[in-house]
């Protein structure tokens, strides 16, 4: 067992640490307080994420072949962490990177990845994820949004909602419904969003502007050549996507970074001095801690190309856990936060609370554990 | 970084669970609050798997695995400090090692009897001397998953040992830590198995969600508390060390009491060997004055 960093590795965080330090303009962290899907941000990020390409820091864990370098996981989660800790510049192009491009490379047709892979490792698309819908949120393969195949061609018809980026988003990586059966009937289709019959809504939400969409899909035609894999391999490829989305986010690391800020001005106001504050501030650390080293045990397995499975999830409730009592933390001690004195943590405290909820709430992660870490028979349907 | 188990650490392991495999059939049904098995301590000792942590080659890491796998077991043995806070002083004291922390010494203490090392540690610095009989009171009585004695007297005649007070309490807390992951682990294991076998409302306890989901947030501390104590392990840092054995006190604290509950009536019998378990750790929760007392060690050494 070794806990250290390699000397590759450590070069990569503090070349990452160098190039934010010099390419985030001097208000970024007021700035930042635009969510990652608000205008300003994503126009941001387009120039952020052109940078970064052009030092082969966007998609360096791609192959080779495909514009990358080929780092290994440790790399990808090194990257994840500095992106993350600096308040996501690269707005939603993280998702582009992270599981949007390595599920083309592995599921896409030549013709789909001569397309879309492009754009993506140039820094210039802008995704976004339609899977939830209205009646369909963790029993996601309830989804009833349905491509009715005709010829050549797929009419989509139905409804999605808390889509992410949906406002500006230049494609949808759409999850519909091509027959009944209700996991094999599922089928994902690239749908360009300037398609005729597809209506976006902004829904006002607590993480600020920008972040969650209805789209509506209205007799919207999608060749067939748009669909990605085979008609029904929707939830294998799903399963595919989300191990790299989870893994994508590093909540823990924003969490911890969080918390040395806020204490960090607390001992500036000389306020770090009861015990109260401090233990409770250990809590978080700890917690914080933890949930790294469940999250570094999983990137462990993935670079050395083993599989992973609801290890994951394990590591997502930690992770929770931690983001939890940070922004704890923070109400409790630093109130003045949430008000606009401390950019940083307000970012944070907002873009929190969906730490639970999003990519699959925290209560499924807890179901995943029970049946397929600690193996407990399931629960009757 | 690499987090799988070395060729070494796997022998080890495996040699330990050969070693320990007769002990398996020990019959739990007359034990006490504690199992301590003075054969198994033995047979650890003459195999060296205590000796570990003298071994640089193999560390603090291996020594804290071999420490996490003991605590799985029903009985228990003296593995902790022996494993992890020997190697600070020498091998030639004899065992078991029972930890004093200064200002506290009237609290009773793990494994302590005529002849074992007392270790204290402190302020004023870190000093050893062997128990006598006129020292030691026994509490044959004592609500605790581990033989416990009250010290009596502290000799002012000591060895004292020329290292740091906080190297001993650094290795203290990753030994805390390492053998609550173990004991955590085990406990689960064995609520895990009785939820899944007992039938009620005509299906398996393990099928309500009531307990599913508190089940599997020990699970995830239970990781948590093995990951930060083998870490910490590997830096011998005591900000790390401070924060993986306050995840280990606090898990310990939101488990214990759940593992029992999931039991019913079962729980509260010594026919069932889950407290062997579980009052260890309790002992553990009350450590160098509790979750209190790693969160300030922890807030002092991150942040100053
Ligand atoms: C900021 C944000 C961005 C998002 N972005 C996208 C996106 O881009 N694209 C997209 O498709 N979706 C997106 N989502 C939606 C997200 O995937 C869903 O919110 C999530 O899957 C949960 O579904 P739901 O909101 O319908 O909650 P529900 O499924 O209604 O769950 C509500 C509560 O009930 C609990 N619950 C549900 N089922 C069970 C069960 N079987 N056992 C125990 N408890 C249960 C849940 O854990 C949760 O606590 C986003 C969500 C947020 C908050």
């Amino acid at each position: 067992m070794d806990f250290d960093w390699t000397e590759q590795e450590t070069a990569f965080r503090d070349r990452l640490r160098r190039l934010l330090a010099d390419t985030l303009p001097d208000d970024w962290e007021r700035f930042s307080q635009h969510g990652p899907a608000s205008p300003a941000l994503t126009k941001f990020a387009e120039s952020f994420c052109g940078t970064l390409a052009e030092q082969g820091l966007l998609i360096p864990h791609w192959p080779e072949a495909l514009g990358g370098q080929g780092l290994d996981p440790w790399h990808q989660t090194i990257l994840a962490e500095e992106m993350w800790i600096a308040g996501e510049p690269r707005g939603g192009q993280y998702m582009n990177v992270n599981w949007i491009g390595p599920t083309l490379i592995r599921y896409g047709s030549p013709d789909q990845q001569a397309r879309y892979l492009p754009p993506i490792a140039e820094g210039k698309a802008l995704w976004c994820q339609g899977f939830s819908e209205p009646g369909s949120g963790s029993d996601l393969a309830s989804l009833r949004t349905r491509a009715e195949r005709d010829g050549d061609t797929y009419r989509v018809n139905g409804q999605k909602i808390w889509t992410s980026y949906a406002g500006l988003a230049d494609t949808c990586f759409l999850v519909c419904r091509t027959s009944d059966d209700r996991k094999r009937g599922i089928s994902i289709l690239l749908v360009p969003m300037d398609t005729p019959g597809i209506t976006v809504r902004q829904i006002p939400s607590l993480i600020g502007e920008g972040d969650i969409h209805e789209v509506f899909f209205d007799d919207v035609t999608v060749p067939v050549t748009a669909r990605l894999g085979d008609e029904g391999q929707a939830w294998e490829i799903i399963g595919y996507s989300l191990t790299n989305e989870r893994l994508g986010i590093p909540r823990y690391a924003l969490a911890r970074a969080a918390l040395d800020r806020a204490v960090a001005v607390l001992k500036a106001q000389s306020e770090f001095d009861g015990e109260a504050v401090k233990i409770e501030a250990a809590h978080a650390a700890a917690l914080a801690e933890a949930a790294r080293m469940a999250s570094y045990a999983i990137v462990d397995r993935r670079a050395k190309g083993e599989a992973i499975g609801a290890e994951s999830s394990s590591a997502r409730f930690a992770t929770v856990m931690a983001e939890r009592r940070v922004c704890e933390f923070i109400v409790e001690y630093l109130p003045e936060a949430l008000a606009d004195a401390h950019p940083y943590l307000k970012m944070h405290h907002q873009r929190g609370i969906v730490a639970g909820i999003a990519a699959g709430a925290a209560e499924i992660q807890l179901n995943i554990i029970a049946t397929d870490v600690l193996k407990l028979p399931r629960e009757p349907r | 970084m690499d987090l799988s188990l070395t060729d070494d650490q796997v022998a080890i392991l495996d040699a330990i669970d050969t070693l320990s495999r007769p002990y398996a059939g020990a019959s739990l049904h007359e034990a006490g609050f504690a199992l301590p098995d003075a054969q198994l301590d033995r047979d650890l000792a003459e195999g060296g798997f205590l000796d570990i942590g003298f071994d640089p080659d193999l560390g603090a890491v291996s020594a804290a695995l071999v420490v996490e796998r003991l605590a799985r077991l029903p009985q228990t043995v003296e593995a902790a400090a022996s494993a992890l806070i020997r190697p600070l002083l020498g091998d030639d004291l004899p065992r078991p090692l029972c930890l004093v922390e200064e200002g506290r010494t009237t609290r009773p203490v793990r494994f302590l009897r005529e002849g074992a090392t007392v270790l204290l540690v402190g302020p004023s610095g870190v000093s050893t001397f062997t128990a006598t009989a006129a020292q030691v009171r026994a509490e044959a009585q004592a609500l605790y998953g581990y033989p416990m004695a009250t010290l009596l007297d502290v000799p002012t005649d000591r060895t004292s040992h020329a290292i740091p007070a906080s190297q001993v309490l650094t290795r203290w807390r990753i030994a805390l830590a390492a053998e609550a992951a173990g004991l955590l682990a085990a406990a689960l294991d064995s609520t895990v198995a009785h939820v899944t076998d007992r039938q009620q409302f005509g299906r398996s306890l393990a099928t309500f969600q009531a307990l599913r989901h508190r089940l599997a947030e020990a699970q995830v501390r239970a990781n948590g508390v093995r990951w930060l104590a083998l870490k910490a392990a590997a830096t011998l840092n005591p900000g790390d060390a401070a924060l993986a054995a306050l995840h280990a006190q606090e898990s310990a604290r939101a488990t214990v009491y759940d593992f029992h509950q999931f039991f019913g009536a079962m729980g509260v019998t010594l026919e069932h060997p889950l407290h062997l378990w579980t009052y260890r750790l309790k002992a553990l929760i009350g450590d160098l004055r509790g979750r209190g007392g790693q969160a300030l060690a922890a807030a002092e050494a991150l942040w100053g």
